[in-house]
């Protein structure tokens, strides 16, 4: 329910590819030549500043692993009119991003859509960026 | 005669009372006025319920749940105690930690800034609800209004992790306060909280505490709790280049700063003809501002975008070619900072108060507010500056600070504000743009029309640069209330950090 009501605000598209930092340097915390693209279920919405996380099981030949997935800053989404309980468990997310340096199961993202195509916001938020 | 005596004894006991509220300080709307440093009077945040005459009736009224779990914090007190990781404190606890704290007072916000941190609350006294919904957090949510002399603040929206002592005593998010600050006398006010709690509480139950004006200090210095406990674990190491010299330290490895020649000044940026004014005449600059640094944060230089940093337009406006005038070693420090294992390095990483210029320019917004005095700047990302404008001296140099010592004065329209005193600790961004203790920052806030003011900023460094440079930021003013950040409370990259710089300094060696 909570999607559809998201699906339905144009400007929540945001931020384009190619997130921003925001209180650390994401070159020295992942890797720009390890793109990812990941189709999971959400486990967890972490909703913390100066970055949320997005916590999605992805099944990879059939072993399930939770990655955690680095986005913009609660306080952004706030403002942009979103809840805490917006992204329930087990909705299914497909996220793209850059993987850590280390090579974990950890990534910055740089967009995320819903299975239909419609855009969630996106970006490893700046903040000040334009959201048009 | 007997009647005449009770007259005069009656007389005189009004006499008291209104005599304490005739010689109030007030506002120019009649309000009593708070502004002034202060700090508890007494032990309460050792335990709350220990200190005589702190709780009303001697006992916190737990449920018997939650009387077992009390007494379970207080056993492992040294390492639950949310403080001891430098967690926000909270709301009442901050208000009767044993350190000082200044209240700035306007005719619609009250701020309170704590030495402990550089925390603040922002309490708005405008009679309109929250413009977000309220969420759980550290510090709450505040909203006051005037009841007579008294002012009286709802703090909601608390998260279930502070406490109220040392004692472990405790809430869920279910808590509400309602703090009354009452001057009884021109020194004092005395504050009283009524906790309501319907999970941990069998009943509402109230404290009282005086708050005492120190008279011996004319400004808040900093204690930041989580950086001194980083430098002292070695978890955020000195450079000797940059910071402040220890007291009998060896001197700096690069020999004595640069002579620093003369730069002719800039044209001045016109203020606005059709400004907002405050009473005083003064242009009225408050407001919740954000920066439109077009990427300064990731370098104040020109450069192209990469698929984690975006393209800086470069907001360096002096020297002319808009480039930083580094001397050869911070330029190849500068470069060495891009590295991944410097990642760990930038001090706001680790959350630490992103200092003058930097403050400003970071991704996050900021409050100004302008309370009889002084120009205060509040930061979403926890920390302030208060920038009195009395003409006083800076501090004795070997104070240094994460924000510097800032005064402010109005030349014409515009406000110029001067810093010293900085630590050196700082960078001015996540790139690694490098500062040093021998910084001195000149800052000018012209308001122009149309909700927007230009921001210019001239640092002068000559352990770093070989000429004073300054950069130039417009900002937005917008409908719009700041928010908490709890970074250090949330920060899960720190660790990925220190791996990345862990792994490089093993691999380091072994190549050595």
């Amino acid at each position: 329910m909570g999607i559809r009501k998201l699906g339905a605000i144009p400007v929540m598209a945001m931020l384009m590819a190619g997130g921003v930092a925001a209180h650390h340097s994401f070159t020295a915390e992942f890797d720009q030549n390890k793109p990812v693209k990941l189709t999971g279920k959400v486990t967890e919405m972490k909703f913390s500043n100066p970055h949320s996380w997005i916590y999605l099981d992805v099944d990879t030949n059939g072993k399930v692993v939770n990655w955690a997935l680095e986005t913009g800053s609660a306080n952004a989404l706030i403002r942009r009119g979103w809840k805490r309980t917006d992204l329930p468990p087990g909705t299914v997310l497909v996220v793209d991003g850059w993987q850590a340096r280390n090579g974990s199961a950890t990534a910055n993202v740089s967009s995320v859509t819903f299975t239909d195509g419609k855009r969630l916001f996106a970006g490893s938020s700046n903040e000040a960026a334009p959201t048009k | 005669m007997f009647s005449c005596s009770v007259r005069v004894a009656v007389m005189c006991a009004l006499c008291t009372a209104v005599g304490a509220a005739a010689t109030l300080p007030r506002m120019a709307d009649g309000k009593p006025n708070f502004q002034g440093i202060w700090q508890v009077r007494g032990k309460a945040a050792n335990d709350l319920a220990a200190e005589k005459g702190v709780v009303e009736g001697g006992a916190i009224p737990y449920q018997a749940w939650a009387s077992a779990k009390k007494q379970e914090n207080f056993k492992n007190r040294k390492t639950a105690d949310p403080l001891g990781k430098c967690y926000f404190p909270g709301v009442p606890r901050i208000m009767y930690m044993e350190y000082p704290f200044q209240i700035f007072q306007t005719s619609d916000k009250v701020a309170i800034t704590f030495e402990w941190s550089q925390v603040y609350r922002l309490i708005y006294t405008n009679g309109k609800p929250p413009l977000h919904d309220v969420v759980e957090t550290w510090m709450g949510d505040s909203r006051g209004h005037w009841d007579g002399d008294s002012l009286v603040v709802d703090v909601t929206g608390h998260n279930n992790k502070t406490w109220f002592d040392l004692a472990g005593d405790f809430h869920s998010e279910e808590l509400k306060l309602s703090e009354r600050y009452t001057m009884t006398d021109s020194d004092t006010i005395q504050y009283q909280v009524t906790f309501t709690d319907p999970k941990v509480f069998t009943k509402t139950w109230k404290m009282s505490v005086a708050l005492v004006r120190q008279k011996n200090k004319a400004r808040l210095l900093e204690y930041q709790c989580e950086a001194e406990a980083e430098e002292a674990s070695g978890d955020f190491e000195r450079d000797p280049r940059t910071w402040y010299p220890k007291p009998g330290a060896p001197p700096s490895p690069l020999g004595p700063p640069a002579v620093m020649p003369q730069v002719a000044p800039l044209a001045a940026v016109k203020p606005g003809t059709n400004l907002r004014r405050t009473a005083d005449g003064k242009p009225d600059l408050t407001g919740y501002y954000q920066s439109n640094a077009g990427g300064a944060n990731y370098g104040l230089e020109k450069h192209g975008r990469d698929a984690f940093t975006p393209a800086t337009r470069g907001v360096v406006i002096d020297p002319a070619d808009a480039t930083l005038p580094y001397q050869p070693w911070a330029r190849a420090e500068r470069i060495n900072r891009e590295e991944p294992y410097r990642g760990y390095d930038d001090p706001t990483a680790h959350c630490f108060v992103a200092g003058v210029p930097r403050s400003m320019y970071v991704p996050s917004p900021f409050q100004l507010l302008q309370p009889d005095g002084y120009v205060v700047l509040l930061f979403e990302r926890m920390s302030w500056r208060i920038i009195p404008l009395d003409g006083r001296a800076h501090l004795p140099d070997n104070v240094r600070l994460w924000q510097g010592d800032s005064v402010g004065r109005w030349e014409g329209d515009t406000l110029v504000v001067d810093s010293t005193n900085f630590n050196g600790k700082t960078w001015l961004n996540e790139v690694g743009d490098v500062l040093s203790h021998a910084e001195k920052v000149t800052e000018r806030f012209t308001p122009l029309d149309g909700d927007k003011f230009n921001y210019r900023a001239t640092v002068t460094d000559p352990i770093v640069y070989t000429r004073p440079w300054t950069i130039e930021i417009p900002m937005n003013r917008q409908n719009e209330e700041l928010l908490e950040v709890a970074c250090h409370e949330d920060n899960g990259d720190l660790q990925n950090l220190k791996n990345v710089r862990d792994e490089y300094r093993a691999q380091h060696k072994k190549e050595k």
